[in-house]
């Protein structure tokens, strides 16, 4: 890989999620390598390659408020080898819930990791409502007449090799208010009840593991 | 009865708090996540339908599961590592959706999920050395989003590791008098 290629790691376990589908659209103006993050042995070569990019584009799910452990393994890795001469980081995150604090630590965390190893931390996006998308285009999300937009002029910044502020996926991402949250919480209840009932399972019963301890 | 997970790969603060909280008579049981065969999660959703409330991968979670699922608290203590836990620390952490109630709520306005752990209280104990500001806020602000997903309590602590056993102590008497 040449100095001057970006490295677009797509730190999800799924290839055709949405993750990587996000990715793709970066890739389709930017041009540069996917690269899927192992999910088992050595991160050595990976590493390596963050060496050689230019620019790093991280884009993973959110797992419990933040990126997966795999991903914090290679950041921890790529901390251990060393070598970064300020290579531009630009993160993606996405997760189920539709406010950006839940999410938001995975831009932290790259941001610390950016600061404590000589790269230049350029910014993020953080994608609310992503799970439902399940690696369908953006153009399906929720609030696509704001998140789109918002998003390619986060590409852009990757292109331009200028630095993105939060508030580009903030505004572009207001909390829902009660009514529609409340609508939310019953219409995804009545799909995940619907789901467990169509596999034999009463959502109610009590967990097999408590029932073991008592 | 208390769970204590702990990244031991870079000090011994977990056999540490242990023997702090063995004073408080609590019932105790600690892993050591960094010798531990936990696989990463694959994010398959299985556990909240195909195999409700059990994970597909066969490794040490099993046990680890087992133990969450009958404890009153459970503590993660970890390095701080990027203003988060090490990956030791995450890989346990991703993998307890298989507790999680995955059905939606709604509290102070927003949406929750839940535990299906009944009045599990959440701990979290980072432990670095001088750490900066920006990476003590992110490791509170993650612990305070666990919770609110989670929708349990719990509190989370900062130990810095040049410091004496004195601070151990007085976290595990928080951790035990809730």
């Amino acid at each position: 890989m040449n100095r001057s290629e970006t490295m677009l790691l797509c730190a999800s376990p799924r290839r055709k999620g949405t993750s990587a589908m996000l990715l793709e659209r970066v890739r389709a103006i930017t041009g540069g390598e996917v690269v899927f993050l192992p999910q088992k042995g050595s991160l050595d070569d990976l590493v390596l390659a963050m060496q050689k990019a230019e620019t790093i584009v991280m884009s993973g799910p959110c797992y419990i408020n933040t990126y997966p452990a795999r991903l914090i393994e290679l950041l921890e890795t790529a901390a251990q080898v060393g070598g970064f001469s300020g290579q531009k980081l630009y993160g993606i995150i996405n997760g189920g819930m539709p406010y950006m604090h839940t999410h938001q630590h995975g831009l932290s965390c790259l941001q610390l990791f950016a600061q404590q190893n000589n790269l230049s931390w350029m910014g993020g996006f953080v994608l609310g409502g992503g799970a439902m998308l399940d690696g369908q285009p953006l153009e399906k999300h929720m609030n696509h007449r704001k998140v789109v937009p918002a998003f390619d002029q986060f590409i852009r910044h990757i292109a331009q090799g200028t630095a993105s502020t939060d508030s580009l996926y903030e505004q572009a991402q207001p909390a829902p208010g009660k009514f529609v949250t409340r609508i939310f919480a019953n219409l995804l209840t009545f799909m995940v009840v619907k789901k467990l009932k169509n596999h034999g399972y009463d959502p109610d019963a009590p967990f097999i593991y408590t029932q073991e301890h008592n | 009865m208390i769970t204590i997970i702990s990244d031991d790969s870079r000090g011994d603060w977990g056999s540490l708090l242990e023997d702090a909280l063995l004073p408080t008579g609590r019932q105790l049981v600690r892993f050591s996540a960094n010798s531990l065969d936990i696989k990463p999660c694959t994010g398959c959703s299985s556990c909240s339908g195909k195999t409700y409330g059990r994970c597909v991968m066969k490794d040490d979670m099993h046990l680890v599961v087992q133990k969450i699922a009958g404890c009153q608290a459970l503590v993660m203590l970890s390095p701080v590592v990027f203003g988060g836990v090490s990956h030791h620390i995450k890989k346990v952490m991703d993998r307890i959706a298989v507790l999680g109630d995955p059905r939606y709520r709604m509290k102070d306005g927003e949406l929750v999920k839940g535990m299906r752990v009944p009045g599990l209280r959440y701990y979290m104990i980072g432990v670095g050395n001088k750490l900066s500001e920006a990476e003590q806020k992110a490791f509170l602000a993650l612990h305070t989003e666990n919770r609110k997903i989670m929708d349990v309590k719990g509190q989370a602590f900062i130990l810095d590791s040049s410091m004496d056993k004195s601070g151990l102590e007085q976290v595990a008497k928080e951790i035990s008098h809730e």
